[in-house]
């Protein structure tokens, strides 16, 4: 499951390195503007895309604080997202009109080479910041941990783990990716 | 204010009840389908709901699957007091107030686990899972000032007992049986905690977030709003299903509102209305499956109930869906905020596949990220606000929909209202609401509702 972090951290060359330094800004910016099918563009066919959410656990407890048949608030394959996009594209999608204006802050990015050939582990850090009308103001900072996947000049998004720091979810609602 | 009591520590003794705030019958004109918004914003109404409702209700603290084994525990709120919910040797739950009551530290900082002894982190008090204090660092220091151990325990809460599963505690002495406190929505939990021979459990964790509105939004959503769900989630239903929410009005003979004790559900009987919501045809076929099971086993009525629209909260703040299958619990933070506690429940006895499904499903749908919860939210958030308004606040608000609707005569127990689309359960909560919130004590609360079934079943 996701980028395993028993293996060997094999450093990619710099060409690399920028290149999906430049997808993930990319990727980042098309969420801040909202492009929404774009952004589901990036996704393979077999997209991963996971946020559990943080159980408070003794560190005694072999359970651990999160698991894949645990919480989640994001637990989803390639439906599931069209589905969420579905909602945000809908006129009557209340809680995005007047719009929400998001900052998504991605760095700390490192690249290992992955299981397969042609794709890559990547590691990076976020801060997302939304606001809605006058001042309904939520931040979210939390690690990734990707699986990229080479697609022509290019990459698709095939796993993605995201662990944010918050257990009880400081918000009305998560109204984004992440 | 110490509870010192001659010779005799006695370490918690509740306070006299607080003199009430006046002219409280003002608030609300239910007949008349009014009621103020000074409920939702005034922060002396709140601290006597503290007081007269969630210092006294039964309130759902856990789910018998959550804790299994001895010692298997969970933390959750009564109100805003953290309390600990620990699985007995004996099989038996107890559950205790989360602090020492040397110091007065929080005891146990995990949401869940398992454990022999909960240790406080101040001065390494340790206590047993029966709640006993069994001994301390440097207990010597406390013999020789003559502490006496047995007197020191965890807290317990006044009583806590279950019904198919649901745990729930109550720190008044004198509340009445949880029996007589659900008293007929027994017959009607009966519909999704026993629809199946195995009962059901939680699944998945919880699931935790914080709204920025008044606890009392969510619960009356959730007691008979299914109107909202035409227009505030249209788009969930169009990303969920590629269709608009069932329009329910249109056949308001097929559908309910019930209630007992300000407990409400509103349902129709189309057996997998809100199911149909989750878009996963697998979970349809197992409710179409099970329901001549459940009409064998708790009559037509409620087999048809299994996964319908509808919608239930038990008085004052737990609420769940059946067919979308989230469970959730409204805990106040003020007249202004709440933290939302949501599970999963499924059929024991389902397949593996189906209760992912299930989990998978209230996650896309009633979760901080899920499709028509998304839209919730906000709603709440912006009515409870707009009261920050000295003027706005002195505005009365609507709540009149289907006064003539009662319906006499009907094996259902309860009170029964024809249609779903009605706002007679949001009434009948204001009215426990204001009951409880007038009275001294339980043995003053009017006994409105009484229970058809029997004590005990």
């Amino acid at each position: 499951m996701n980028a395993k972090t028993t293996l060997p951290e094999i450093p990619v060359d710099a060409e690399t390195q920028r290149r999906v330094e430049q997808f993930l800004f990319r990727e980042a910016r098309l969420l801040d503007n909202e492009r929404w099918d774009d952004w589901l563009a990036l996704m393979a066919e077999d997209i991963h895309y996971w946020m559990p959410t943080m159980e408070n656990r003794r560190r005694a407890d072999k359970n651990g604080s999160h698991a894949l048949d645990r919480g989640a608030l994001y637990n989803d394959d390639l439906r599931d997202l069209t589905r969420r996009v579905t909602r945000f594209k809908q006129p009557t999608a209340w809680a995005e009109d007047p719009a929400t204006r998001h900052a998504h802050v991605v760095s700390g990015i490192e690249v290992y080479q992955g299981e397969q050939a042609g794709e890559f582990i990547v590691h990076s850090t976020f801060v997302n910041y939304r606001s809605r009308v006058e001042k309904d103001n939520d931040l979210l900072v939390g690690r990734r941990e990707d699986v990229l996947r080479s697609d022509g000049d290019s990459f698709k998004l095939a796993r993605r783990k995201i662990i944010i720091t918050q257990s009880v979810l400081m918000a009305k609602n998560l109204n984004t990716f992440l | 204010m110490c509870n010192a009591n001659g010779d005799q520590p006695i370490r918690l003794k509740r306070r006299p009840i607080a003199q009430s705030i006046e002219n409280l019958d003002e608030l609300l004109s239910l007949e008349k389908g009014r009621m103020s918004r000074d409920v939702f914003w005034d922060k002396d109404i709140y601290e006597q709901e503290i007081e007269r409702i969630f210092a006294r209700c039964w309130l759902f603290v856990a789910h018998e699957s959550q804790i299994p084994k001895a010692g298997d525990y969970v933390t959750t709120y009564m109100g805003e007091d953290n309390v600990l919910i620990v699985r007995q040797k004996d099989g038996s739950i107890k559950g205790f107030l989360n602090t020492c009551p040397h110091r007065g530290n929080k005891v146990c900082f995990a949401d869940l686990g398992n454990a022999r002894q909960f240790v406080c982190n101040y001065h390494g008090w340790a206590f047993g899972i029966d709640g006993g204090l069994k001994g301390m660092t440097a207990s010597e220091t406390y013999e020789a000032a003559g502490l006496d151990k047995s007197e020191h325990g965890l807290h317990p809460v006044a009583h806590i007992d279950s019904y198919r599963g649901l745990i729930f505690a109550t720190l008044d002495p004198d509340a009445p049986s949880l029996a007589d406190y659900l008293g007929d929505m027994r017959y009607y939990l009966d519909a999704i905690f026993d629809m199946d021979e195995g009962g059901t459990e939680f699944i998945g964790g919880c699931v935790k977030s914080v709204i920025q509105c008044n606890w009392k939004y969510a619960s009356e959503n959730f007691v008979g709003d299914i109107l909202h769900a035409l227009w505030t989630h249209d788009s969930g239903a169009k990303a969920m299903v590629g269709g608009p929410v069932a329009e329910v009005h249109k056949t308001p003979e097929q559908s309910y509102h019930v209630n007992f004790n300000g407990h409400g559900w509103e349902f129709n009987q189309d057996i997998v209305g809100n199911c149909a919501t989750l878009g996963e045809k697998e979970l349809l076929k197992y409710l179409y499956v099970l329901q001549p099971k459940v009409a064998e086993r708790l009559g037509e009525v409620r087999s048809k109930m299994i996964g319908a629209i509808s919608s239930c909260t038990l008085f004052p703040n737990t609420s769940f869906l059946p067919g979308q299958n989230t469970f959730r619990t409204w805990h106040p933070r003020g007249p202004g905020q709440i933290e939302l506690h949501t599970w999963t429940f499924v059929n024991k006895k389902a397949p593996q596949e189906i209760k992912d499904m299930w989990r998978k499903g209230t996650m896309m749908t009633f979760s901080p990220s899920g499709v028509f919860e998304m839209d919730d939210g906000e709603n709440w958030e912006y009515s409870t606000r707009s009261n920050a308004g000295f003027v706005t606040r002195q505005q009365d608000l609507y709540l009149g929909l289907g006064q003539d609707t009662r319906v006499e005569g009907t094996d259902l127990p309860g009170n029964v209202f024809q249609g779903q689309i009605n706002e007679a359960n949001q009434r009948a909560f204001y009215q426990r609401w204001l009951d409880l919130m007038k009275a001294d004590s339980w043995k003053t609360v009017p006994q409105r509702d009484v229970p058809k079934m029997k004590e005990g079943v």
